[in-house]
């Protein structure tokens, strides 16, 4: 019997299931709720499933710009997603393979990381302001490939690292160019890695709030600023904030099931190493 | 044939587009939810009357403040123009960034005789010109469970226990006992019946930014002020302050354990869904109240003055008057006549309809809104709509204005912390004040004491003139 | 061929000065421009101009209560907090670092939290917390407990906000700590085994010990996004009742976007910046350490 191998017990099977019940419960709590009508959202004891169980709230919920928050979240977050997977996996290529920038450098670049948002909101304000690109998609896809490149050469650089230098040295001297080696040879190698950095970027870009709450305005309204504009107004309409939220999630919860193989993986390659 | 058609498709085109060139895109900014609605409901009319195409920019109410804030400091030109809470205008008016309003008023005439003096004085007003249409009054009154009042078996309860007999509410000691007498607990009996669950005698605006407003009921009625005139010194640690602060210790008691953390909506909830006895809160709640869809005690709810002090067998009430909502243009505004056309239109021709409806959160502002309680279709008897509009006349009378200083939401964003701090016990309520009294001090100081006293003075002048200051 | 070497030794140049400008025009200069703005006093508010004051938006800080006060709260979501997310992580870790059938999708679903926009978390908890409506005092009041005020009282509302935290972010350090655990081979436990050690053993002398390094890192990264809570505070608490649930990082929104302070706000963010620094460099020479050692 093998300490990681011994499958589930009774026991472990129990916690496993409790852990998820309390994981998982918020979520399922969420999802009723956007089935509920206005009487059954506050009522005591709480209404578990709706009586009426209509589609009505996520219509009006999509109409009240749920729709539109979707539709700029996608744009933003799949462009910031591509922006920052490729530059980022270039420098950390560089970083890992020519030791640019010394030892120090990709901590250093993980220290704008640890800026807080206040800090950088007014100049960027600022900045875009400048720019004449407040409310635009490219201010917050620039800002969210800002804050997502370190992050990005972060964890590509563990990934480059772990590659062994033989396979590459092996392309040059076939005649392989140094670009042809990092797309022919290193990349592939390093897929399941750049999928899981990829979700990531995108998790991150899709979920982000406070930028896009001063960055954008009418004519780009990310979906996290949709939401939370309705929770703050004079009547909480609880059916359509929970069904805009349940929208929202999906393509992230979707990504995530898709790509659950890549996920476990990727981190184990080596983003854990630093 | 074909040449008809022709013609008539370029005919067609040019008017169109003639007709396109004449409409102006405007943008306006409000807090979100049911008071943008009646930008919704004449989007048509702004359309065909005025030429004006009107994109809505809706923001959390607690964040507009903010939102619009970064974008005058930005000079975006983002908004043309917008829902401004009159805590702002000064501050927005003394920066330039509203349009003045004075030509346009000789132009078209917004009807200012009909205006309730409080809420033109200085909701609308800085340094004697106007920068704003009134679109929204506000003042506090006590809503109470009027079913629950004439009840013989509470009454006889009451008479038996505070050897007098159960009535409004008229003064602090009063309400005190009325709070403390309706607060039950599930179980116990109510009105005959018994309760499933808790029963509180009152509530209250828990959440800081706005949890002074209930507080200066008590303060003001006690005769406190926010500064002292000729010193500029802060009056939020007088003894009025201080009895204050008790009072709302107490009174604490009886409303529900979370009331710290209700805002609008929940006071509302808790009021409207019967759990409460009595709450001081905006007129919309008795609008509201009258709809069945949202309230469990339709008909069954009596407005009248806040409690106050008894001073020579006459009862001193101050009815505070926070929030409030005005239409104001941005300076930098595209097309500011155009702009200033849809306000009016807002604040004179629909007006009536607007406050009269639950589907907003609007409330009278002109006389003429106090006149026609049929409006108020709601109430299924007109005799409710004059109790709910009677109520609140009464408080606007002796309304205690709003602090429209720069640096409101500062002030006031610490003396709701500090209140805070005295009614769970953290700090006593001496040492609360003064703590908040130190922190306006430096407020003061930091934004300028010269010209914040020369502020302050000029507000107290205008509400003087308003008949709403000693 | 030498035109083809010379392109070859700049290309590695070439693949990281995308990301140096990026970085450089977007991110040194608003470093840069409000490190500037925490000397000066900047009341823009009142339309004040800029007054360069040197250090006394600093002293400032350090005699503010309600700074402190949000300091402290901060503490404690980093303390209970992060401290809960590393113990339950570390468990559900070791729970699923075993093979059987379905174990991806158990690991997935224990990623949804985390995998959650924060607003959306705050909207959800919101719900939750509900005093009298909630299902969380409800479940409490079948189990025959009293109802929990989670988000009136004073005391409780930044618990409130630190298990909306734990129930988010414990994923992270889940899935972090379970790759660190499979990147240990198999031969290693097999070796433990012959050697007669038990599971306690296993774990304190061969696990801990190998999973340092992956240990600080997720702690490190967790710390310096716990001085980033925001979205949670904003939306369950606001900060409140009064300023009870205050994290630094509100506040610090306060200061800037409400009271419009911003050269104190801008003191404030460098304040907590050097905070994290300190702390990333501790745990990073710990770190390096061990991996000298």
């Amino acid at each position: 019997m093998r300490y990681r191998k011994n499958g589930v017990n009774i026991l472990v099977f129990f916690g496993l299931a409790i852990l998820l019940l309390f994981f998982l419960s918020p979520i399922i709590w969420n999802v009723l709720t956007s089935f509920k009508d206005r009487g059954e959202y506050f009522t005591y004891p709480p209404v578990f499933i709706s009586s009426t169980f209509s589609f009505e709230y996520y219509q009006h919920g999509l109409a009240i710009g749920g729709a539109k928050g979707i539709q700029d979240s996608l744009i933003i977050t799949l462009s910031t997603t591509a922006i920052s997977v490729i530059l980022g996996s270039l420098a950390a290529y560089s970083i890992a393979r020519f030791r640019i920038g010394g030892d120090n450098f990709a901590f250093w670049i993980l220290s704008i990381r640890m800026l807080p948002p206040v800090a950088s909101l007014l100049p960027l304000f600022l900045f875009f302001r400048f720019l004449r690109l407040l409310d635009t998609y490219e201010a917050l896809i620039l800002t969210y490939s800002i804050i997502n490149l370190p992050f990005v050469v972060w964890l590509m650089k563990g990934f480059f690292e772990e590659l062994p230098k033989e396979l590459e040295e092996a392309a040059l001297v076939d005649g392989c160019s140094r670009l042809g080696a990092f797309t022919r040879i290193a990349l592939p190698l390093v897929s399941p890695g750049l999928v899981a950095t990829a979700l990531f970027c995108f998790m991150f870009s899709w979920n982000e709030f406070i930028f896009a709450l001063i960055l954008g305005r009418s004519r780009v309204v990310p979906v996290t600023v949709n939401i939370a504009g309705m929770i703050g107004g004079h009547e909480i309409l609880w059916a359509e904030i929970s069904a805009v939220a349940t929208l929202a999630s999906v393509p992230i919860i979707l990504l995530a099931f898709v790509l659950q193989r890549f996920l476990v993986r990727g981190l184990t390659l080596g983003a854990v190493k630093g | 044939m074909f040449k008809k058609i022709f013609v008539l498709v370029i005919a067609l085109v040019f008017l169109t587009s003639a007709a396109y060139a004449a409409t102006t895109t405007l943008t306006v900014v409000g807090d979100a939810g049911h008071n943008m609605r009646p930008f919704e409901w004449y989007e048509g009319d702004f359309r065909e009357l005025y030429g004006v195409e009107l994109i809505q920019v809706g923001v959390p109410f607690g964040l507009l403040y903010e939102s619009q804030r970064i974008e005058f400091i930005g000079e975006t030109g983002a908004y043309d123009f917008m829902i401004v809470y009159p805590k702002f205008l000064a501050e927005f008016a003394a920066n330039g960034w509203l349009y003045p309003l004075d030509d346009f008023i000789q132009e078209k005439d917004p009807n200012f005789d009909d205006i309730i003096p409080a809420y033109l004085e200085f909701y609308c007003k800085y340094k004697g010109e106007v920068f704003a249409l009134p679109y929204d009054g506000d003042v506090l009154s006590l809503y109470y469970r009027l079913d629950l009042l004439e009840n013989e078996e509470e009454k006889a309860a009451f008479q038996d226990k505070h050897g007098y007999e159960l009535k409004v509410p008229e003064t602090w000691d009063e309400f005190l006992d009325v709070a403390e007498f309706f607060t039950r607990k599930a179980g116990e009996t109510l009105a005959g019946e018994v309760l499933n669950r808790d029963f509180y005698g009152t509530a209250y605006y828990g959440v800081k930014d706005q949890l002074w407003g209930w507080w200066a009921a008590m303060f003001a009625s006690h005769g406190g002020v926010y500064f002292d005139e000729e010193t500029f010194e802060p009056g939020i640690n007088s003894e009025a302050a201080v009895k204050a602060t008790e009072i709302m210790m107490e009174f604490h008691n009886y409303s529900p354990p979370d009331v710290l953390a209700y805002g609008y909506e929940e006071l509302k909830d808790v009021f409207l869904e019967g759990d409460c006895f009595m709450v001081m809160q905006w007129p919309c709640i008795g609008k509201k109240g009258a709809d069945p869809a949202e309230s469990r005690i339709v008909g069954k709810i009596g407005a009248t003055h806040v409690p106050g002090v008894r001073v020579n067998g006459e009862v001193y009430f101050r009815a505070p008057m926070p929030a409030g909502r005005v239409l104001a243009i941005a300076a930098d505004a595209e097309d500011p006549w155009k702009a200033y056309q849809v306000i009016w239109h807002l604040s004179v021709v629909t007006s009536l309809d607007d406050v009269s409806t639950h589907l907003t959160g609007l409330d009278p502002y002109r006389f003429s809104h106090f006149e026609h309680p049929e409006a108020y279709g709601m109430f299924e008897e007109i005799r409710d709509a004059e109790i709910y509009l009677a109520g609140l006349r009464q408080n606007l009378e002796n309304g205690f204005p709003e602090l429209t200083l720069p640096g409101t939401v500062e002030y006031l964003d610490t003396l709701g912390v500090e209140l805070t701090n005295a009614i769970v016990g953290a700090k006593e309520p001496q040492q609360a004040l003064d703590d908040a009294a130190s922190a306006w001090r430096d407020i003061t100081n930091r934004l300028g004491f010269e010209a914040q006293k020369a502020f302050y003075v000029e507000l107290v002048e205008g509400w003087r003139e308003a008949g709403l200051w000693d | 061929m030498s035109m083809k070497g010379k392109r070859e030794r700049y290309l590695p140049l070439f693949f990281v000065l995308p990301t140096v400008i990026i970085i450089l025009i977007i991110s040194i200069f608003p470093l840069i421009y409000s490190f500037w703005l925490s000397l000066c006093e900047w009341e823009i508010g009142i339309g004040a101009d800029r007054v360069f004051v040197g250090l006394r938006n600093y002293a400032r800080l350090l005699t503010d209560s309600r700074f402190l006060n949000s300091l402290m709260n901060t503490g404690r979501v980093l303390f209970f907090g992060v401290g809960a997310q590393f113990a339950l992580g570390l468990g559900v870790a070791l729970l699923l670092n075993r093979s059987f059938r379905g174990k991806n999708l158990v690991s997935t679903l224990f990623l949804l939290p985390m995998m959650v926009s924060p607003v959306v978390v705050g909207c959800i908890w919101r719900i939750i917390y509900h005093y009298r409506y909630g299902p969380l005092n409800y479940m409490l009041n079948m189990a025959g407990l009293s109802s929990v005020n989670w988000l009136g009282s004073t005391d409780m509302a930044i618990y409130s906000i630190i298990l909306a935290d734990i129930w988010e972010w414990t994923p992270f350090m889940m899935i972090v700590l379970l790759a660190g655990l499979q990147a240990i081979p198999d031969e290693l436990y097999e070796a433990a085994r012959v050697d007669g050690a038990n599971r306690w053993q296993i774990f304190t002398y061969m696990l801990v010990p190998l999973l340092r390094p992956v240990m600080i890192i997720v702690i490190l990264i967790r710390i310096m996004d716990t001085f980033k809570i925001f979205d949670l505070v904003f939306l369950i608490t606001f900060g409140g009742p009064g300023q009870a649930s205050e994290t630094v990082s509100f506040y610090n929104y306060l200061t800037g976007f409400r009271h419009f302070s911003m050269g104190y706000a801008s003191s404030m963010a460098y304040f907590q910046l050097a905070i994290i620094v300190i702390i990333a460099n501790i745990f990073l020479r710990v770190w390096r350490r061990r991996e000298e050692a």
